[in-house]
């Protein structure tokens, strides 16, 4: 192996001949690399904000209940309040860079009516101080005000279910739950504000009342959940890893938001799917590209390998120049590219990219409300494949050119003119 | 007066030879030729019939001779030294170098045998583009591993001996037709080779460059000892040669 030294001098002298050509096909490489970084960082930007606004409004990053509960969803299965300070203890000791913010929650599926009608809804009992960092519902306000500490009898609920039942703020309202023991219980409550997320499911469906108001109307002394917020979802596995021993021991299930929130789960999934292949379909543009560049440059210099041929260079060795001549191009190209996409995406990290114009308002997906503005996040697993995929793609495509050189008959090239 | 190169130093070296051993085996014994075809062939497969190129050439060059070979175009010439210097492989027949057979080798062995004992020089100037003259003049001998010190020594002290003194550092493009045939004669001997093939060297060369370029080759001859084996259908190249070895058709003609 000592000629490969040689063999690298003198695929170098050969790229820095044709600098052009080189400079073209490294140039179609590393845009192609820099655009598949700043689309797997604008994806992952736009995958988390989803997974955010999913779990804030959803059952968090990590939730506890009671065994049966996720099944059921009944106040049968709900958490003893031994559970839910087993629960909250877990989570605060969860390893995570800011500590987990917990919800205590108490959730129902009933009726709300109005003198207008009724309208089956899903209301979950809250701590409004703790809520307006959670859900941040408070927000989407669209009229009135959210829950404060305080409130007894107030509800905060979408426009669209206020719509459907003629309410406005102030006005009053009954809702009606099986409590936990089973008999039918209303609760009589006063319109707080209303809210649009833009999730026609949530609008017409969730109302936030006092997490005291709801343990009183339900008979309720624990919680039916413990919901987590994380400060990134990427902790969710190891968090339930580190809290599961915790949970088990209180006799209470830990679970994390694709469990609890299988339509996000596998919307998220659909969208990776769509990106990889619209990122294989522009590798495979691109590896047509290098290897028509390097396979005309074969061609253009049939005499000149035949020569190496000639001087003593076997055909494997004959095809190892091309081939590092491919390698060369695509670590290049894989340096050129990462520090260009890295300089679009840094353009990008503090304002985002602005898709408002191109979208309609309000628009949702995976039961999510989905920001014009994108946001690229940068995660290193990721931007690793993408180069990762682009190595594989230039040296998957340098492979044929130096096949055919590694063939060339040396007593038919060299006497070509 | 120019002094003859050595012609006669291998008398009855054209004509049928009968060898001495098999494959791998030493036609001749040490010291014996530097190459030796017997019954060589080649069939090129074409429509509606096989081209013959070459039909049974027996051959012997003895080590140190400066043979011509000679023919007009079609002859064979090109495939001949070709088939010596196993860039292709015969159809039929076997190719002895410095006593190996290297008909049968795999492409590996054979690029092996071509590195470390024949030297190439063609028609047109094949000097590698991106290499500067100097680099080119030594490429070989970086292949073979010989130290960087001892490969600038042996080409300064040839490029001096060859006229090319104070070119080292140009690119091929920017020498003459004659100035890149001495660097590839340069190439071929500076390895020391135990054989230089050269397929009509002075082809593209004006007169009296050709002359000096035979010159230098008839000097490479005497003082190293270099066999040179060269094809061409120049007269007056033909004139300069110790032997004559004539083609026609593909045969060697008595």
């Amino acid at each position: 192996m000592f000629r490969l030294p040689t063999l690298s001098w003198l695929a170098l002298r050969n790229l820095g001949r044709e600098m052009r050509r080189s400079a073209l096909t490294a140039a179609a490489m590393a845009v192609g690399l820099a655009l598949l970084i700043l689309s797997r960082t604008i994806a992952d930007g736009a995958h988390e904000d989803w997974i955010d606004a999913g779990v804030r409004l959803g059952a968090g990053h990590v939730t506890f209940n009671a065994p049966g509960y996720r099944d059921s969803e009944s106040l049968d299965d709900r958490m003893s309040p031994a559970q839910v300070e087993a629960s909250l203890a877990a989570l605060a000791e969860a390893e995570t860079p800011e500590p987990p913010l917990a919800s205590v929650r108490v959730a129902t599926r009933g009726l709300a009516s109005s003198p207008d009608g009724a309208q089956p809804a899903f209301i979950i009992g809250v701590d409004a101080a703790t809520e307006t960092m959670f859900s941040k519902l408070n927000e989407d306000l669209a009229d009135g005000r959210y829950l404060q500490d305080g409130d007894r009898l107030h509800a905060y609920l979408g426009e669209a279910l206020a719509e459907r039942l003629g309410l406005r703020t102030g006005s009053r309202m009954v809702l009606t739950a099986q409590a936990a023991s089973g008999d039918i219980e209303g609760q009589l409550v006063r319109v707080a504000g209303t809210y649009r997320t833009g999730v026609e499911e949530l609008d017409r469906m969730l109302i936030h009342i006092p997490l005291g108001t709801a343990r009183t109307w339900l008979g309720v002394e624990g919680a039916t959940a413990v919901a987590g917020l994380l400060p990134h979802s990427s902790f969710t596995d190891p968090v339930i890893e580190g809290v599961e021993a915790a949970a088990s021991e209180a006799g209470v299930e830990v679970a994390g938001w694709p469990e609890t929130q299988p339509d996000l789960y596998s919307a998220l999934k659909l969208d990776d799917g769509g990106d990889w292949a619209f990122h294989i379909i522009l590798f495979a543009i691109v590896a047509l590209a290098i290897l028509n560049a390097i396979f005309i440059s074969v061609l253009h210099r049939k005499r000149e390998l035949g020569l190496l041929r000639a001087l003593g260079l076997s055909g494997r060795e004959t095809g190892l120049v091309v081939y590092i001549e491919g390698i060369l191009l695509t670590v290049a190209s894989g340096i050129v590219g990462v520090a260009l996409g890295f300089a679009v995406v840094f353009l990008f990290l503090r304002d985002g990219l602005d898709f408002s114009g191109l979208m309609p308002e309000d628009i949702s997906f995976g039961g999510v409300t989905v920001d014009p503005v994108l946001v690229p996040v940068i995660e290193v697993k990721h931007v690793v494949q993408s180069v990762l995929m682009t190595f594989a793609i230039g040296l998957s495509a340098a492979l044929y050119p130096a096949w055919h050189a590694a063939r060339l008959d040396p007593a038919e090239t060299v006497k070509v003119d | 007066m120019r002094e003859k190169p050595t012609a006669g130093r291998a008398a009855n070296a054209v004509g049928a030879t009968t060898p001495n051993g098999g494959a791998g085996s030493t036609p001749g014994g040490a010291g014996g030729p530097a190459v030796r075809t017997e019954g060589l062939w080649k069939i090129y497969p074409q429509e509606p019939r096989p081209v013959e190129a070459v039909r049974g050439v027996d051959l012997e060059v003895a080590a140190g001779e400066f043979v011509a070979m000679a023919g007009p175009s079609g002859s064979g010439k090109t495939t001949v030294l070709n088939l010596l210097g196993g860039l292709t492989r015969p159809s039929k027949g076997k190719v002895w170098i410095g006593g190996r057979e290297i008909s049968e080798l795999p492409d590996r062995e054979l690029a092996k045998v071509r590195l470390s004992r024949i030297g190439f020089v063609f028609q047109s100037y094949n000097l590698l583009p991106v290499l500067t003259a100097a680099e080119n003049a030594e490429f070989t001998m970086l292949l073979q591993g010989v130290p960087a010190r001892e490969r600038r020594e042996r080409v300064r002290r040839l490029f001096a001996e060859v006229g090319l003194e104070g070119l080292e550092n140009r690119m091929p493009p920017k020498l003459s037709g004659g100035q890149q045939q001495r660097v590839a004669v340069a190439r071929a001997v500076l390895a020391e080779p135990a054989l230089v093939l050269a397929d009509e060297p002075t082809a593209n060369l004006d007169s009296s460059t050709a002359e000096a370029l035979l010159d230098v080759m008839e000097k490479l001859n005497r003082e190293k000892g270099t066999t040179f084996v060269f094809s061409t259908h120049d007269p007056r190249v033909m004139e300069r040669a110790g032997r004559l070895i004539r083609l026609v058709d593909g045969r060697v003609e008595e």
